[in-house]
């Protein structure tokens, strides 16, 4: 003879079924005796049973969702996306750097024209002297680096094939300039010689290089053009550095 | 960090979150970057989970939070710039098919809160435990909301009176 109406609790654990034994036959009990209640209750049921069969369809996935949403993928994007970024933030740093070192060579210089391919040197600075910590690529495989080098500075830009002149390649790496995507490729003669290629697009100015030679800061940079890009050669401006160099532009031009 | 065994763990679970995702954000481009956020979230926040902590309930407050996090996100951009209703999500076709159900209409008309509840309770089959963890409520709390949100299905779901037989859905 229970007149206190079972709990919330345990009307809405009766309606999901986990309600057992005798505060299940409680709550029965109680609303074989208050028809409005049981109404209602009953409802909550039965909506219950619905929405759990309408909803069991929407657990399929198409292979292209599960593909995508599948945590080895998201784990290899996130990976990814972290390297861009990082890469990005270096280009930017990269980009100062160069503005920063460019604007510091070219004090004074009435008409504004720097010295030519000064990010060359720039980049052959950062990178070869530490031997190429940092790349974006590193392989001594030409062919890929032949691949990387079109899909990102342009498909005229050309690699040499310096296998002759003694000199493996290394690695490459990427840098933002005001003329666009400039891409230097390190080689090394396994002799502690390190030799870059550097090219670059001539900018929206289409200005092209003559074929030139110029030290600065220790370096020596090589430099000319195929019509579509300028090219430089830097090494060390010692004497082996020299005789590298000069083998290099020769296999290279 | 990439254990195989959180991906394998992880994996049963994403139909769910994708299920539970599709009727937060009634869009699945929507969804899927929900669960695809829930996913990354949960590898990044995996040594801070709870051993004895539910894997799907785990999950699943994760989703809640990202998804409310967006809107309040969007709402505020709506409010920036000066329009004040909230958009809509609009279903593509094949959804709408299945929203002509009056029960699925009316649970898709919930409030967030509500929808939330009904599918972690009813659908899903969690504890009421596991519920009033990912609210951060009491579980006296949840019960009241249950309530609500029960009569609130009714109400919208025309009472229930002329329900036509379960159909097929495709």
């Amino acid at each position: 003879m229970t007149t206190t109406p079972p709990s919330e609790h345990d009307i809405h654990a009766y309606v999901d079924g986990h309600l057992d034994g005798p505060r299940r036959g409680e709550v029965e009990r109680y609303l074989s005796r208050h028809p409005e209640r049981a109404e209602e209750v009953h409802a909550w049921r039965q909506d219950a049973q619905q929405l759990r069969t309408l909803l069991a369809g929407d657990l399929g996935a198409t292979p292209s969702q599960e593909a995508t949403l599948d945590p080895v993928a998201i784990r290899m994007r996130r990976h990814k996306r972290r390297v861009t970024r990082a890469a990005i933030a270096a280009s930017l740093f990269l980009c100062l750097a160069l503005g920063g070192a460019g604007g510091w060579a070219a004090r004074g210089m009435g008409t504004g024209s720097t010295a030519p391919m000064a990010d060359a040197m720039q980049a052959y600075q950062l990178l070869a002297v530490d031997h190429g910590v940092g790349m974006d690529i590193t392989t001594g495989n030409e062919g890929d680096l032949r691949a990387w080098l079109a899909g990102r500075v342009g498909a005229t830009a050309h690699l040499p094939d310096l296998a002759d002149a003694g000199f493996r390649p290394m690695g490459g790496r990427l840098f933002a300039t005001d003329q666009g995507p400039a891409a230097m490729v390190l080689y090394d003669d396994g002799k502690g010689h390190t030799v870059s290629f550097y090219v670059r697009p001539p900018g929206a100015a289409r200005r092209l290089l003559p074929r030139g030679e110029r030290e600065d800061n220790g370096l020596l940079a090589n430099y000319w053009s195929d019509g579509w890009h300028n090219y430089a050669v830097v090494a060390l401006a010692d004497a082996a550095g020299r005789a590298a160099a000069q083998r290099v532009v020769v296999k290279a031009i | 960090m990439s254990d195989p065994r959180i991906d394998e763990a992880l994996r049963p679970m994403l139909p769910r979150l994708r299920r539970f995702a599709l009727w937060l954000a009634r869009d699945p481009h929507a969804a899927d970057d929900l669960v695809q956020s829930t996913v990354e979230r949960a590898l990044s926040k995996w040594a801070s989970r709870r051993e004895d902590e539910s894997l799907r309930a785990w999950l699943f407050a994760i989703l809640y939070r990202l998804f409310l996090d967006g809107k309040r996100r969007a709402s505020r951009y709506a409010r920036f710039i000066g329009s004040l209703h909230e958009e809509e999500p609009t279903w593509p076709s094949a959804e709408r098919v299945a929203i002509a159900h009056s029960t699925l209409a009316a649970f898709a008309d919930l409030p967030v809160e509500q929808r939330s509840l009904l599918l972690w309770i009813t659908v899903e089959g969690m504890s009421y435990r596991e519920v009033a963890d990912i609210l951060e409520i009491p579980i006296g709390t949840v019960m009241s909301r249950l309530s609500r949100a029960r009569r609130a299905l009714r109400l919208l779901g025309d009472g229930g009176a002329e329900i036509p037989p379960l159909r097929l859905l495709k």
